[in-house]
């Protein structure tokens, strides 16, 4: 096989460090995305198949082992479910093998075309700036490692351009073909509905779930990415009234809170507002779940929403991309007033034989009160405000995961805190539940929008009191009220996150998110509503789609007019009064007297005279020229009044 | 059926080249415009399109807008590599195309000399006739690529056309351009190898040549460099204390007639051949030689390159009789 090869097909060391270097670029982004461990093997996989590949191939039976190694890993990892970064994964192991086997200059390309892939599925999993620059570097890469290859095609691969020369070609390629891109990205018909639907992550991401259990969180609360930003259009509520409202829990096994699915089905429950309304719009990062957030209660929800009746917010499809919601929310008056009885048994439901201590305080506290739950709620908050600490260090709990933490480590974070506190009032005999979501939010002072980062995750409990129905009590905030309604000013002061440290860096964040969200705004939010409306600020209320595609063709045809324009300028003369010059025989040739080409002036403007006596104008016209021409003069332009002259004669 | 499924390509390809331009022969220079220049995807190229396909589908089923950016800004730089590989061509032009005469069977070497404007990079373009294929690079506006062409048979050589082709930048497209020169290019015939020797001279022996392996010591000369060290007479050499060469005379018979009508007996292209080898010696004994061919006015005497150049060229345009010859 190899020998058949002809050799100048062979890739030669420096090519095929070009090709290496942009299928890793292009894999690295991808890796990001991966989980941990996961991404650590792929790369480890794919630097040493390229070292060990270097000199000579591998033998088929290693990279048939290797392959399959790597497939396993990635489908372990994945616990055998199949979704959308399975796929990510599956793709970055081929990507990983297949330098084993890259001798030839095809090898090369296909290597290189499958790596693009690469760049194109990170845009699946993740949006961010760093997965685009990235993207983009890999993507130039890429490129200038095909323009290497064509080097090297073309016989010429021993004087190779130098790299920069290189890139400057791709980008220049890439500058050309941009009216094109634009054009098709803004105006070519997107499609409404897809055809097929994306398939969700094998693996969540963490995040806001359908269940939690206290400890879980650290990674979250340690993520300082955004989450939502909230436009508010009107009254804005203080940072200590932001709860924003997600999973509501019911089911507690112990250790894990569960929420109840068959509660997604049911109406919402009757709710009395506050005169206050809030008018926002929500833009949420891609979470990979159906759930969605809210301001505390929603009054409506919005198109193709589904509310439930804890008033859990429902899309009809997985937010894997980023998506826009235009909501009003109002605190509540009085919030399911009326507890049905199977929700009571739900919300007083505790699993037997765990936590003692904690069941035997609270029957205590249910003597002492009598009827009266909220001084038994109060009481347990004073418990907390006094005894209790907030830290994110805490030990792994046992069985008795309550009972652990109010008697004996008292420390803990929003997870046990709302968690214990449940089990508290339930063991009381107060219906109770967790709620989780995110609290706070961080105003930015150069898009006059909210923030809220996924470290603002919260949980929190509800308790319901006879007459008032759900009431929030959040026993953190009792404990630590700083480190939940937070500002960055608190942030920096406690050394969060790893900007949070650096204070001279906060308006460097702002913008940066600011310049994120104008990015989401023009680029990653752009749909087929958005389409259709783009001409709005032109009078054009909505465009149809045949409307559409015709403005596309021509968008297109235009790009395309002004790449042919480059082509034809290419070609033409660069002497302005040659180029006149030569227009002029042009115009002759079409009467049939045109210039021959090794024809001078002189004599074919005698010619032209004798053919048509009564024009001398051209032979005047092709003195003057010849004298400018080859008469000596110091450079310089011509004169414009002869060149004006040429242009306009006409036979 | 597979036959005709194998044939259809082919036929495909004839039918092009009969419609592509230029039609027939033409006069160099000859400068590439915009007009015959071909581009059409490559193998890798399609593979790359089907490629962006897929990509661009993905990702407007899935509405991802940087996905959808990412392949539309492919799909723009690989159009705009069309471009620039049509650049590469247009504007070139192609001034002369030269080659030594060589016998029939060995290799001649044409050299394709091109002009450009200079600004724009073009190197590395293929310049490829019949099987023959080389590179060619301009460097600030000029280049030359040397093709090597098998030769057949004495004659005229009439060139196929050139083949002017690029797959650069990125190698997702090949555009190519033909040049037909109307320059034919001469082969001569190839000298037979063995033979009997040059006939004898005739007329007077006015000629005689030193040559230091003669027989006759004709006189002492200064030494000069790279003479034979056997050459040198050592003892007058001692006496005149600096290096002396003998030379020595061999006498020659005057001009040389190579008579096609005093060769009978043997084939046509066999008398052709022994009469190129005579010339060829000839000319290397530096001997004054006469060629007479049927129906031609005689050549020469004379020598010298000019001379060899005619008598050859003669030779091989002489009528070709493969069916008599047997």
């Amino acid at each position: 096989m190899a020998e058949a090869m002809p050799a100048k097909s062979l890739l030669d060391p420096r090519s095929r460090g070009w090709v290496l270097a942009a299928a890793g670029a292009c894999l690295l982004p991808l890796l990001l995305q991966l989980p941990p461990r996961l991404d650590v093997g792929i790369a480890t996989a794919a630097v040493a198949i390229g070292g060990l590949s270097w000199r000579r191939p591998l033998p088929g039976w290693l990279r048939l082992l290797l392959g399959a190694a790597l497939v396993g890993a990635v489908l372990a990892t994945s616990g055998f479910a199949f979704g959308r970064d399975t796929g990510c994964a599956l793709l970055a192991a081929m990507l990983a093998i297949k330098p084993a086997e890259t001798f030839s200059l095809r090898d090369g390309r296909s290597l290189l075309g499958f790596a693009l892939f690469a760049p194109f599925a990170t845009f699946l999993l993740d949006q961010g700036p760093l997965s685009l620059v990235l993207g983009l570097v890999a993507t130039t890469l890429a490129l200038a490692a095909l323009l290497r290859l064509s080097e090297l095609e073309s016989g010429d691969g021993r004087h190779p351009l130098p790299a920069w020369r290189r890139y400057a070609s791709v980008w220049r390629l890439i500058a050309i073909g941009l009216p094109l891109a634009l054009a098709a990205f803004w105006l070519f018909p997107r499609i409404a509905t897809p055809l097929w639907g994306v398939p969700e992550r094998a693996m969540a991401r963490p995040g806001l779930s359908d269940r939690m259990s206290p400890g879980a969180w650290i990674d979250l609360l340690n993520d300082d990415s955004t989450a939502l930003r909230v436009q508010f259009f009107g009254a804005t509520p203080p940072t200590s009234q932001m709860y924003w409202r997600g999973p509501v829990l019911w089911n507690f096994d112990g250790r894990t809170w569960t929420q109840s699915d068959w509660m997604r089905g049911l109406p919402p429950a009757r709710v009395r507002s506050r005169p206050i309304a809030w008018d926002y719009e929500l833009e949420v990062e891609p979470t990979d779940r159906r759930q969605l957030v809210s301001l505390d209660l929603p009054t409506a929800a919005p198109d193709g929403i589904q509310l439930s009746l804890d008033y859990g917010l429902y899309a009809p499809k997985p937010l894997s991309a980023l998506t826009r919601w235009r909501m009003q929310s109002a605190p509540p008056r009085s919030f399911e007033p009326e507890l049905k009885h199977t929700l009571r048994q739900l919300a007083l439901q505790l699993p037997s034989g765990f936590n003692p201590r904690t069941l035997a305080l609270a029957q205590q506290w249910r003597r002492e009160a009598g009827n009266d739950d909220t001084a038994i709620a109060q009481r347990a908050l004073r418990m907390i405000r006094s005894d209790f600490a907030y830290t994110l260090a805490t030990p792994l709990l046992g069985r008795n995961s309550v009972d652990e933490f109010l008697f004996d480590y008292r420390a803990g974070y929003c997870e046990h805190f709302s968690s214990a506190f449940v089990v508290l009032m339930r063991a009381a005999g107060i219906p109770a539940r967790v709620v989780t979501g995110y609290v706070g939010g961080y105003r930015n002072p150069i898009g006059g929008y909210w923030q809220v980062r996924r470290s603002d995750a919260h949980a929190w409990a509800e308790v319901w009191l006879a007459g008032r129905g759900w009431v929030r009590f959040d026993p953190t905030a009792a404990v630590a009220p700083e480190r939940i309604y937070d500002t960055l000013g608190d942030r920096a002061s406690a050394g969060d996150g790893l900007f949070g440290a650096l204070p001279g860096l906060v308006p460097m964040r702002n913008a940066g998110d600011w310049l994120r969200r104008g990015w989401n705004d023009l680029v990653l939010g752009f749909d087929a509503t958005r389409q259709q409306r783009l001409l709005q600020s032109l009078g054009v209320p909505e465009i149809s789609s045949g409307r559409l595609v015709a403005l596309f063709i021509l968008t297109a045809s235009l790009a395309l007019l002004w790449m042919i324009w480059l082509t034809a300028r290419a070609e033409r003369e660069h002497d302005v009064l040659l180029r006149a010059w030569h227009r002029l025989g042009v115009r002759y040739a079409r009467i049939g007297l045109g210039r021959d080409p090794h024809e001078p002036a002189g004599p074919w403007a005698a010619r032209v005279l004798a053919a048509r006596p009564q024009s001398s104008a051209l032979t005047a016209l092709s003195a003057r020229f010849a004298e400018w021409r080859y008469a000596h003069h110091d450079g310089g332009r011509p004169p414009r009044d002869l060149v004006r002259d040429l242009q306009s004669h006409r036979p | 059926m597979s036959a005709t499924s194998a044939m259809s390509p082919r036929r495909l390809r004839t039918r092009f080249e009969s419609w592509a331009r230029p039609r027939q022969p033409e006069t160099l220079p000859v400068r590439i415009d915009r007009r015959r220049v071909y581009v059409l995807p490559t193998r890798f190229g399609l593979f790359f399109a089907l490629l962006l396909a897929a990509m661009g589908l993905g990702a407007l089923n899935y509405n991802n807008n940087p996905a959808l950016l990412l392949v539309l800004l492919l799909v723009g730089a690989a159009n705009a590599s069309l471009l620039v590989a049509h650049l590469q061509l247009t504007g070139l032009q192609i001034g002369a195309i030269g080659a030594e005469p060589v016998p029939a069977g060995s290799v001649m070497s044409l050299r394709v000399h091109a002009r450009a404007a200079p600004g724009r990079n073009r190197r590395g373009l293929r310049v490829r006739c019949g099987d023959a294929d080389a590179v060619l690079s301009l460097e600030e506006g000029t280049g030359q690529a040397v093709l090597a062409l098998p030769t057949l048979q004495r004659g005229w050589l009439e060139l196929s056309r050139l083949r002017i082709s690029t797959t650069r930048p990125l190698g997702l497209a090949v555009a190519w351009a033909y040049v037909w020169p109307d320059a034919p290019l001469l082969v001569y015939p190839a000298p037979e190898a063995h033979g009997p020797p040059l006939p004898q001279g005739i007329g007077d022996a006015s000629v005689a040549r030193l040559h230091p392996a003669g027989d006759d010591v004709h006189h002492l000369r200064a030494y000069r460099r790279g003479d034979p060290r056997r050459a040198i007479a050592w003892k007058p050499s001692a006496r005149r204390d600096s290096l002396l060469v003998r030379e020595y005379e061999q006498p020659l018979g005057a001009d040389v007639l190579l008579d096609w009508h005093q060769l009978p007996g043997i084939g046509h292209e066999a008398r052709i051949r022994r009469l190129a080898r005579w010339v060829d010696e000839a000319e290397r004994q530096s001997r004054r030689y006469r060629l007479e061919l049927p129906g031609q006015p005689p050549l020469g005497p004379a020598s010298g390159a000019q001379h060899r150049h005619a008598c050859l060229r003669a030779l091989a345009l002489l009528p070709r009789l493969e069916q008599v010859d047997g």
